[in-house]
């Protein structure tokens, strides 16, 4: 690269923010090669190799919490987060760290695809026949016992959407009160000591308590050492299977409506 | 007015002889026969961390209350165990700021901090400390930027301040320094950024080095041919954590780090002594006596930072003077501590990456278990069994109480070019963590590594363990719970919610009369007694 080409990118990187338009839309597929690279050379040790997190945060989701907007992450990435395990680069340029950036973006990026069903039908399946905004949050409205899915179709593919109408259970999302790795969602059956039996799902966990939701939209607290049993239903989940229920092409446009999510109006 | 000088001449005499220092060498040789303070990081210098004191019991453990909470200044993760001594509490707070405080209250005392650069390097962990030393009249810290600093403990005052390494080539320090007779020995970190490991030691009144121990041999030195080409340059062999010491045989127990870069393996053929091992040093000299290499040629980060434990127990009906360790590669060994002789090593958690160890105490190393481009499934995860927080023994119960991390993960293995300054890995992993993870305390006979119980924890813990007198253990969790079991049998006695992550050790102390047990979570020190 010429000096001047250099030049044209600092200005480029450096002006961008003001001008709304992030640099990370004029990275190229050899930029973000290389940000992976860099990111599997020194952000996977926390972050593990598909960035889905381990001692540090899981970065392959939409939002992040530190990183609001892509000049945010930037700053995230160079300087760190004080008070966390997250410390800065000192050896990585500019260019280097929007590479990184652009990687660690792509990590929760579902391309639009094109898909088999029809959404405009698949919507009426939703608001219909299927019954899913009873438990499903959609542009605010719906209920809350199931996932908010007004943005579901930037972060799942097809292939995890169609599963989780054919057997939710399967693979449950990441927990947002537990680190990643651990499943939202996730049903548990408990029995206290004097015979008092709760399913529901768990809200939060640890060594000594468990917070569970059940299916009449109840919280309930207990505490480890006074239950009798404590059984996690992995594979099950409170949302029905459509399986049988609806069409092999009704299943289809419902997940492509559920694909066309995608957090827009 | 001659009088007067003369008193001050005599007075100047007397300072250096110390006959007025508030914590000599004599009193931490004999911290188990004061409880109510706590000298040294790990307790004493045998590291059990074990309190003598009974008040707080198995019967009225579930009666503790707050008796103050100090909130550190700057947000961090704290991982420090602090000391006390007379009535006064020494803290270290994120990144090296150290403060003294009225132990009875949690008021501070004074508080230093030293002037870093911004950018200080601390490549591979994040900006902690876990404690300082006290000698005499001095407390002393090493500092991020790799500064050993000695501090008025009345005034926190500067007394002297010496670089141990240069901080640009990613040198740091996080440990407690260890404080002997008339010496401070301080370790470092940095393996992750491919330094050369070293131990020091300095003489605590004037801050000169007395020795350096290489944790990497140089060319003629022996070792040095456990190390293919250059390789040892950039060895690694970090000193990270506070190790322990036995006066009667006058040596230094030290745990030595993983070797760099960390998953690639390739440039460094060998052994690549003295990585991953414990070394037993003169604490006069620093010369190495023995050494024990618990993960020859390591490629999974599997420092030997762990605390070596010493105590005497009876191995295969013979009473022995051991160091024990819960190393992170997920073995439990028995070492006689005058000779390095191998005792026993047993598995204590899950582990996929060896068929046990031979006679000598190597590993049986599995084929197919080292880290590899598409990734490599092995137990444990980088993270190890268990790690840098303290295990605890308890003399009354005689089991080793260790908190154990079971959880397994991929390994993978990437390129690695060394430049100063920047990370030096060749790698990674993807731990099988949430709910594929879990964590658990378990009391093992200290002479056979035998689990006589386990109290199972959510998550793999990041918190050490402290036995007591009163037939109680104490720990914590990753979500905030610290807990009582029962030291006999593991059941759970009381538990308190913190609000923040323990990644630290619990401790016991007494402020008039009343025994307290304390530890870091989130961002704060707590500090628990009975109403």
């Amino acid at each position: 690269m010429t000096r001047s080409s250099y030049l044209v990118l600092a200005i480029l990187f450096a002006a961008a923010p003001a001008f709304g338009q992030s640099p990370l839309a004029d990275l190229t597929d050899a930029d973000l090669a290389n940000g992976k690279r860099l990111f599997e050379g020194q952000c996977a040790r926390c972050h593990g190799m598909r960035g889905t997190g381990g001692e540090g945060a899981n970065l392959a989701r939409p939002i992040l919490p530190h990183a609001a907007d892509d000049s945010a992450l930037f700053s995230v990435i160079r300087s760190g987060i004080p008070g966390s395990g997250m410390a800065g680069t000192r050896s990585m340029t500019d260019q280097e760290v929007w590479q990184v950036a652009g990687y660690v973006r792509s990590l929760s990026r579902i391309a639009v695809v094109s898909l088999p069903g029809e959404a405009g039908r698949g919507r009426v399946i939703y608001e219909t026949k299927g019954g899913c905004q009873a438990c499903h949050i959609v542009q605010g409205q719906g209920g809350s016992l199931g996932p908010e899915l007004t943005a579901v179709g930037t972060r799942r593919g097809s292939d995890y959407l169609r599963q989780a109408v054919l057997d939710p259970g399967a693979s449950l999302p990441d927990s947002l009160m537990l680190p990643p790795g651990y499943a939202e969602f996730l049903l548990v059956r408990v029995v206290t000591r004097d015979g008092r039996e709760v399913r529901g799902m768990r809200v939060n966990e640890d060594a000594f308590t468990i917070q569970l939701r059940d299916q009449n939209d109840h919280f309930h607290s207990f505490h480890k050492p006074d239950l009798r049993e404590m059984e996690k239903e992995f594979g099950k989940s409170l949302m029905p299977s459509y399986q049988g229920r609806l069409s092999t092409s009704e299943i289809e446009d419902l997940v492509a409506y559920l694909a066309s999510l995608r957090g827009e109006p | 007015m001659r009088s007067v000088r003369l008193l001050a001449v005599i007075a100047m005499l007397l300072w250096p002889v110390g006959l007025d220092a508030q914590v000599p060498y004599q009193r931490i040789e004999r911290a188990e026969s004061e409880p109510a303070n706590w000298l040294t990081y790990s307790g004493s210098y045998r590291s059990q961390r074990f309190s003598p004191l009974k008040q707080i019991n198995a019967d009225n453990v579930s009666g503790l209350r707050p008796t103050w909470v100090y909130q550190v200044r700057e947000p961090g993760i704290v991982e420090a165990t602090p000391l006390v001594v007379d009535g006064v509490m020494y803290l270290t707070e994120p990144p090296s700021t150290v403060t003294a405080l009225d132990a009875r209250t949690g008021r501070r005392l004074w508080s230093w901090s030293p002037s870093m650069p911004k950018d200080v390097l601390h490549i591979g962990g994040p900006a902690v400390n876990r404690g300082v030393a006290i000698l005499d009249d001095t407390v002393f810290v090493g500092t991020l930027d790799a500064h050993l600093v000695a501090l008025d403990s009345k005034s926190g005052a500067v007394r002297w301040d010496v670089v141990v390494a240069d901080n640009r080539l990613a040198y740091w320090i996080s440990s407690a320094p260890l404080a002997i007779d008339g010496k401070i020995v301080i370790g470092v970190s940095g393996a992750e950024a491919g330094i050369r490991g070293f131990l020091d030691a300095y003489s605590a009144r004037t801050g000169e080095r007395v020795w350096r121990f290489w944790t990497v041999p140089g060319p003629g030195q022996p070792g040095s041919e456990t190390w293919g080409g250059d390789s040892w340059e950039t060895g690694g062999g970090s000193t990270w954590l506070t190790g322990s010491y036995d006066p009667e045989f006058d040596l230094l127990y030290w745990g030595i780090g993983n070797p760099a870069p960390d998953w690639n393996a390739d440039s460094r053929p060998g052994d690549n002594l003295y990585t991953c091992s414990l070394v037993a040093l003169d604490a006069s000299t620093g010369e190495l006596r023995w050494h024990f290499q618990f993960t020859p040629h390591d490629v999974h980060d599997w420092d030997s930072n762990q605390i070596p434990v010493l105590l005497e127990a009876e191995v295969a009906g013979r009473q022995r003077k051991l160091v024990v360790m819960a190393n992170r590669n997920a073995f439990y060994y028995l070492l006689d501590r005058q000779t390095g002789e191998f005792l026993l090593g047993t598995p204590y958690a899950r582990q996929t990456w060896s068929d046990g160890l031979d006679q000598r105490g190597r590993p049986i190393v599995l084929p197919n278990t080292e880290p590899s481009v598409e990734g490599t499934l092995v137990y444990p995860s980088l993270q190890g069994a268990a790690n840098w927080f303290s295990p605890s023994y308890s003399p009354l119960t005689g089991f080793f109480y260790v908190a154990v991390r079971e959880m397994g993960a991929h390994y993978f293995k990437g390129q690695a070019e060394y430049e100063p300054g920047t990370r030096f890995t060749g790698g990674g992993e993807q731990a099988l963590s949430g709910d594929s993870a879990y964590g658990a305390v378990r009391a093992l006979n200290v002479g056979t590594g035998e689990m006589k119980w386990e109290f199972r924890l959510l998550s793999p813990p990041r918190a050490g363990m402290l036995s007591t007198a009163g037939g109680v253990v104490f720990g914590g969790t990753d979500e905030g719970n610290f807990f009582a079991l029962d030291a006999g049998t593991g059941e759970p006695l009381w538990d308190f919610q913190t609000g923040g992550g323990i990644r630290s050790n619990p401790m016991s102390f007494s402020i008039n009369g009343k025994q307290q047990v304390a530890i870091a979570a989130g961002q704060a020190l707590f500090v628990f007694g009975l109403p």
